[in-house]
């Protein structure tokens, strides 16, 4: 459909793609930087917790392979978490796939720690019960928690500084629209008076129409709030300067659960 | 897939126009905002800071001596005894005694720790046979190669159990006795089971099946490994249950450690009897070593460490101050993100396009 992303809105958007910002020698040199802390981090974190202690039953837990799943472990969330922080949109395709691949992690370890797997291939699943008798551990998840904050806490912290002191264009634009978001829902306003003479055809064709969408989109929770972009709504405006001469004007609604 | 394409030609290839197919599905953008990363920072400080409080108080409650036992005292005649190889088979032991200010409240557990013995050492972690530790009879027979040299005695019979780990296997034992205030000496007696995981005492580690054959018959055939005093069927005389492969002991030694500074479980403290009953009771102890494992060849040390524990585990300090220092530089850091914010980028001032 013609007129509806906000590419088109603002084609500033495009140059810095143009000017090599996402990735020049100067972003690669900052991901290297912050890969270095954090493998210090995911290393030397668990080797201090692990080194000299013992289970709460006074058995082993600074063995070789339990200290080997505890590092693995603390990987994961961190770039779990970390995942989340770069992802922008989230559908429910994300949220699935997000805890799903954390989920798929521990039913893959405790699978392959598990009894069966070391009785019929012996040699090759060795770590036979490690799962079982280190994730018991409040003392491996203060761990685990601990190496995320340090690691994740830092990053946190760069990326909201540079919104507020060098704010790039994405932030300005995502900031833009969260401005325009927050008037009180606007109701269902009948046909505003059209300015335009050519308009996208598609948005009047054969569609059933996005009213259920309004009343009860899917995986909705109470109080949450969704800024959603109608594009096929029925006052479909689009505004763009000088390229296209169509006037639409998008409609952005805040919906609250009713 | 319902509908139908009447028309053909460019657009009859055009997907449906379902929210999922379109990309239109609804999304939640988030946005890193000051009303939300402020209070998250302010948080975190916070509940860092309450961890690392209650953290330090339990780890506090904890109490743990260790002794080195290496060449003190009376042990230097035995230090100087194992350095040479010939002497392996003279029995040496020693004495070391220490004195508890406090009593050890509770259970206590008694290690044995080596320092600068690397078992996370690859070569020397390979050197070992799962399968023949499994009680499979065939690799009871043929061992591994990984096992090399330790696979085969000069007479080409197979040695059970194979490898570098299970030849190496700490052999020092240790009796303590308490010396009460009356002038008595009690023997403190110390449970040797159950100080293996339980997955590894009944899965990972089994001896081959017996049938009606003794546990030295089922080993014929085999023999023990070069630095071994007893064969392995034989590793504990009072109990048949402990023998062969599922020996505490072996078990407990076999489970790699990660880092070359660690200790090992021997013991718990029995709290059948009196004066055991509460713990260890302050006073003094003697630990009679029975000296067989040679340090100096890896030039570390041997040191005997008994400790009481909380659901935290063992006396380690670290967890609990690195989570006040985090609480501490979270702090810092949410200041610092609150002044840059109050100063530059309040209502959007930055926001202009």
């Amino acid at each position: 459909v013609d007129c509806q992303s906000e590419s088109f809105r603002y084609p500033q958007l495009y140059s810095p793609g143009q000017q090599n910002l996402y990735f020049n020698k100067k972003v690669f040199v900052r991901c290297m930087m912050h890969s270095w802390y954090s493998s210090l981090i995911l290393f030397f974190i668990p080797w201090a917790a692990m080194h000299d202690t013992v289970r709460d039953d006074g058995k082993d837990i600074a063995d070789y392979q339990s200290f080997a799943l505890l590092a693995q472990t603390c990987l994961l969330v961190v770039v779990s978490v970390q995942l989340c922080l770069d992802t922008y949109y989230w559908t429910a395709v994300n949220q699935f796939f997000m805890w799903g691949s954390l989920a798929a992690y521990f039913a893959v370890s405790f699978t392959m720690y598990s009894n069966g797997m070391f009785l019929i291939f012996t040699s090759a699943f060795p770590f036979v019960g490690v799962a079982r008798n280190s994730l018991n551990q409040p003392n491996v998840w203060l761990t685990i928690f601990l190496a995320s904050l340090l690691c994740l806490l830092p990053v946190v912290a760069f990326r909201f500084i540079l919104i507020q002191l060098r704010p790039t264009i994405n932030d300005k634009l995502r900031h833009k629209v969260q401005m325009e978001a927050l008037p009180a829902p606007a109701p269902r306003r009948p046909p505003p008076r059209r300015i335009s003479t050519r308009r996208s055809g598609y948005a009047f064709s054969h569609a059933q129409g996005y009213g259920n969408l309004v009343t009860s989109p899917p995986g909705w929770s109470p109080g949450q709030t969704f800024t959603l972009k109608l594009s096929q709504y029925s006052n479909w405006w689009c505004f763009l300067a000088d390229e296209c001469r169509c006037h639409c004007e998008s409609v952005h609604m805040n919906i609250y659960r009713i | 897939m319902g509908k139908d394409k009447t028309k053909s030609g460019p657009l009859a290839q055009r997907p449906d126009n379902s929210a999922f197919k379109q990309q239109r599905l609804p999304a939640w953008s988030p946005m890193l905002t000051a009303n939300t990363v402020l209070p998250f920072f302010y948080f975190m400080t916070l509940i860092c800071l309450l961890l690392g409080v209650w953290l330090l108080l339990t780890v506090q409650s904890t109490q743990e001596l260790k002794l080195d036992y290496t060449d003190a005292g009376d042990c230097k005649v035995c230090y100087e005894t194992r350095l040479n190889a010939s002497n392996a088979a003279q029995a040496c032991s020693c004495t070391k005694e220490f004195q508890l200010k406090k009593t050890f409240k509770g259970d206590v557990f008694f290690y044995y720790g080596l320092r600068n013995f690397h078992q996370n050492l690859r070569r020397y972690m390979d050197s070992r046979d799962d399968a023949q530790m499994v009680g499979r009879k065939k690799s009871l027979k043929t061992p591994s190669s990984y096992c090399q040299p330790f696979a085969n005695d000069p007479d080409g019979r197979p040695i059970a159990p194979c490898g570098a780990v299970a030849n190496s296997i700490f052999n020092d034992s240790f009796t303590l006795t308490y010396h009460g205030s009356s002038g008595s000496t009690i023997p403190v007696p110390l449970l040797r089971k159950g100080i293996t995981w339980y997955t590894d005492k009944n899965i990972k580690y089994r001896n081959p099946t017996t049938e009606n054959l003794t546990l030295a018959q089922v080993f014929n055939g085999t023999t023990k490994p070069p630095f071994w005093q007893k064969p392995v069927y034989d590793l504990d005389l009072l109990d048949p249950n402990n023998n062969g492969f599922i020996n505490d002991d072996l078990i407990v030694w076999m489970r790699e450690a990660a880092f070359p500074n660690f200790k090992k479980l021997y013991g718990v403290l029995n709290r059948m009897n009196k004066p055991f009953t509460n713990g260890l009771p302050a006073g003094n102890y003697t630990v009679k070593i029975s000296y067989n494992f040679p340090a100096q060849y890896f030039r570390g040390r041997k040191e005997v460490v008994l400790s009481t524990l909380t659901w935290f585990g063992g006396q380690n300090y670290f967890l609990p101050i690195a989570y006040l220092v985090t609480s501490g530089l979270t702090l810092l850091l949410a200041i610092m993100l609150t002044v840059v914010w109050w100063k530059f980028g309040k209502n959007g001032k930055n926001m202009e396009e």
